[in-house]
């Protein structure tokens, strides 16, 4: 029994004049790994908060068709009752900080408190979480006093804790550089290991395609394709919506045209198979 | 306008050595892209550019101005710089408005204040929402009107902070094709950037920072080459770089036409 | 650069270990006490026999000295002149200034006034110096105060400092646009908007980010919260307490019985 079931979901803002999903169906298996793509307007965010809850209980619109998530329909429930269920991370490092507390082992403790945990039971969950993510060594430090790749660490810990079985994570490495962007890629490569089932909205193509069992690919409000990260991000008409691949596949698609990649070989996604297929070529192995 | 840069030391109040001497010229139209992880000093080396900063010891010049003896509303008129998040910019109640802030506090008169807004307008292609209100837009959005508002104030020189970083891939298109238009225009474009690949296509010159110096200052070509310098301050060389070097076909790709021609011409030599 | 606003110092010591809550009572006792005793030398008492021992033996001696001077003397300063001149009734003039005169009765209601406000200012310094925000806060919700105002206060002490960031880099960004932010006052009237525009937008859009976090955080959850710390209390602070509260009681009773 799936996870994650949309049923024929559409969903509009109250203060937008067009509807930001539009028919969206589709299901996921616990414990797999969605990654969500496409333009920026595209309806990303609001499938992460569709998802988690927040539309529409937070963000107000008009919704038609079904929504389930952890054996709760979520356009019925409450917010309350579906932060339970899904946890949410999202962009903004800084904003995730709640500001009430004053050390990021207290931070982490945030959520247990809320949720009414004996406190004999927290500090082995905090320390769970803290090695997970890699911020023990940060525990006594405050949570504003942290490079954005650490604060987002903190803030995916501080969910985490909270042991959500969906996980959604909605752009969370845009505001980062590179080393933060790596630091959170090595979180949710250690979230899936824990078979936590994740949907992640990036944009950031290449650290994708290692971790996706699944890719759906968003374009004004609609599902454009979905499949495995080879089926959808080798797909020519990606380019063609605006939806960015990495240099590797582009280079290899014109290189294809020319027959300077094999013809019937699968376009690459990662350094390593551009890498091979392009080895191939050099050596002759199919004759052009 | 030609920028110099001499021995440039900078302190910060905390006593952080940020800048530990800087020397280096930027001619007027290069395209200059500055990386390096952060805390290397690139924000801070720029904030002298328009005098944010000032030096506390060595010199910044913009043309004949020296940046030690000018406010920065004046330099504003000889460098725009676009912040990294729109959102410490816009308070306008219009677009519109606040793209033609900036040239009104230049003392452009009015109609060609308004000429300005428009072109940058029409070149940021946000000229469709001159009559919303800015905080009305996506945050995607958002950082273009910014942009707009400092490109109409017409500077030679333009530095962009992040300018991609959020951003999905039209709107990495439509930056890199504003940078080119600027350099079209004979104007001196400076980033500071992540994203290796725009930064490959998009820019002549690479200069790469750690820990307040300059540790690399090539033309693109051969910085990109440079992998265990860059390396040294977590930069990732850009992803056809590392492709056309473990193909052994060359060190210095930075565009995909380059990779196919360096492709075609070693297919060629292989098979005859 | 602080990046908080308590005044909190952490250096452990008598005053630390004790509960916020007894902490407070004391407080409120003093001052109830200093405002409506008969003894006109009461808040003086107060002050040198109680609370300035207090600070010595609570570690906190220097940063209450400079603190406290720093906040007190001026406003000490201004409530004394505004009390001496314009304290209406009283005969006897000390002397004139212009139009003004400054009665003995004036002077001698200006001292009592300033001292009360002393012992005030004083105690709750005390609380403050020696009491973790995130303590006292923790200690009053476990008490049955809202949360919600539990979480603007600290959250207030963390984020205002922030936002002075924010307004730094506001600044700069509008500079760079030409604003002139030096120059006249018409000039710098000019410049407001600019400054203070995004700032308002901009922690609009925050705010709302953070609303988000919080509810993803169960803030809102419809259950009883635990603490992560546990805030000690014992039997003789809980004597204490009651001891102030009916001192308290007896002080405001025996004022008004002798009026």
């Amino acid at each position: 029994m799936a996870i994650i079931e949309l049923n024929d979901f559409s969903f509009q803002y109250t203060t937008s004049k067009q509807p930001a999903l539009q028919h969206i169906s589709f299901s996921v298996e616990e414990g797999e790994f969605i990654a969500v793509i496409g333009p920026n307007g595209s309806g990303k965010s609001t499938l992460c908060y569709t998802i988690a809850g927040f539309v529409p209980h937070f963000f107000k619109g008009e919704t038609s068709g079904s929504v389930r998530v952890d054996g709760v329909e979520t356009l019925s429930s409450t917010l309350a009752e579906m932060v339970l269920h899904a946890g949410l991370v999202f962009q903004n490092p800084f904003n995730q900080i709640s500001g009430s507390k004053f050390t990021v082992y207290e931070e982490i403790a945030f959520g247990l408190e809320n949720l009414g945990v004996p406190r004999n039971e927290m500090p082995d969950r905090i320390d769970e979480v803290m090695a997970l993510t890699g911020i023990r060594e940060l525990g006594d430090r405050s949570p504003y006093a942290l490079s954005g790749g650490q604060q987002q660490r903190v803030a995916l810990a501080s969910i985490l804790v909270m042991q959500p079985r969906v996980m959604v994570l909605d752009e969370p490495t845009s505001q980062l550089d590179p080393i933060g962007t790596r630091e959170v890629f090595q979180v949710v490569r250690s979230m899936t290991g824990k078979g936590i089932t994740i949907i992640m909205a990036e944009h950031k193509v290449e650290h994708i395609a290692a971790f996706a069992d699944r890719v759906i690919v968003l374009d004004e409000g609609k599902i454009l394709r979905q499949g495995t990260a080879h089926e959808t991000l080798t797909d020519p008409l990606l380019p063609e919506r605006g939806v960015g691949i990495s240099r590797f596949t582009s280079v290899a698609q014109q290189a294809q045209q020319e027959a300077l990649w094999p013809a019937d070989q699968v376009l690459p996604v990662t350094l390593e198979e551009a890498t091979e297929g392009f080895q191939e070529v050099l050596r002759g192995s199919h004759a052009h | 306008m030609r920028i110099e840069i001499n021995d440039l030391h900078y302190i910060y109040n905390t006593g952080v050595e940020a800048l530990c001497g800087v020397t280096f010229t930027v001619e007027p139209g290069e395209r200059l892209a500055i990386v390096g992880q952060n805390g290397a000093g690139k924000t801070t080396l720029v904030k002298h550019l328009n005098g944010l900063l000032k030096p506390t010891r060595g010199s910044v010049t913009v043309g004949d101005w020296d940046t030690r003896q000018t406010a920065t509303y004046r330099l504003a008129q000889r460098v725009g710089y676009v912040f990294q998040n729109p959102d410490e910019q816009l308070f306008c109640s219009s677009v519109g408005e606040e793209v033609a802030f900036g040239p009104h506090n230049l003392g452009f008169p009015d109609e060609k204040a308004e000429q300005l807004a428009q072109a940058a307008m029409a070149l940021t292609e946000i000229a469709t929402y001159t009559e919303s209100n800015s905080y009305d837009l996506s945050p995607s959005m958002r950082k273009l009107v910014a942009l707009a508002s400092v490109l109409a104030m017409d500077t030679p020189v333009v530095v962009l902070d992040e300018p991609t970083t959020g951003q999905d891939a039209v709107n990495v298109g439509r930056m890199a094709h504003i940078v080119n238009h600027l350099h079209e225009q004979g104007k001196t474009v400076i980033t500071i950037t992540h994203d290796m690949d725009f930064c490959a296509e998009n820019f002549t010159r690479l200069i790469a920072m750690a820990q307040g110096k300059v540790i690399l200052d090539a033309p693109m070509h051969e910085a990109v080459s440079q992998g265990a310098l860059l390396e040294s301050t977590y930069v990732t060389p850009p992803q056809l770089t590392r492709l056309g070097k473990r193909l052994e076909l060359s060190e210095s790709i930075c565009t995909t036409d380059e990779f196919l021609s360096a492709l075609r011409g070693k297919a060629i030599k292989t098979h005859g | 650069m602080s990046n908080k606003l308590s005044f909190y110092i952490d250096r452990p010591g008598p005053l630390h270990g004790l509960n916020p809550l007894t902490k407070l009572a004391v407080a409120f006792a003093f001052i109830i006490i200093a405002f409506s005793a008969h003894w006109y030398w009461a808040p003086l008492a107060i002050f040198i026999a109680g609370i300035i021992p207090i600070a010595v033996a609570g570690r906190l001696g220097r940063e209450f000295f400079s603190t406290g001077v720093r906040l007190f003397l001026p406003l000490f300063a201004f409530l004394f002149i505004m009390q001496s001149l314009f304290y209406p009734g009283g005969e006897t003039v000390l002397f004139r200034l212009w139009f003004l005169t400054v009665k003995l009765e004036g002077v001698r209601f200006a001292f009592l006034t300033a001292m009360r406000i002393l012992v005030m200012v004083s105690s709750f310094m005390l609380v403050l110096l020696s009491t973790h925000p995130s303590a006292l806060m923790s200690d009053l919700t476990q008490r049955g105060f809202p949360a919600m105002l539990s979480y603007i206060v600290t959250s207030t002490l963390q984020i205002i400092p922030q936002m002075r960031n924010k307004a730094g880099t506001i600044i700069d960004a509008q500079r760079s646009r030409g604003l002139n932010t030096e120059g006249s006052l018409g000039q710098r009237v000019k410049a407001l908007l600019p400054l203070v525009g995004p700032l308002v937008f901009g922690s609009l859009v925050d705010v709302e980010e953070r609303a988000v976090a919080l509810e993803a955080r169960a803030f809102n959850a419809p259950r009883k919260k635990t603490s992560l710390r546990e805030i000690p209390d014992t039997n003789w602070e809980k004597v204490l307490r009651w001891f102030c509260l009916i001192l308290m009681v007896a002080s405001i009773g025996s004022n008004i019985w002798l009026s």
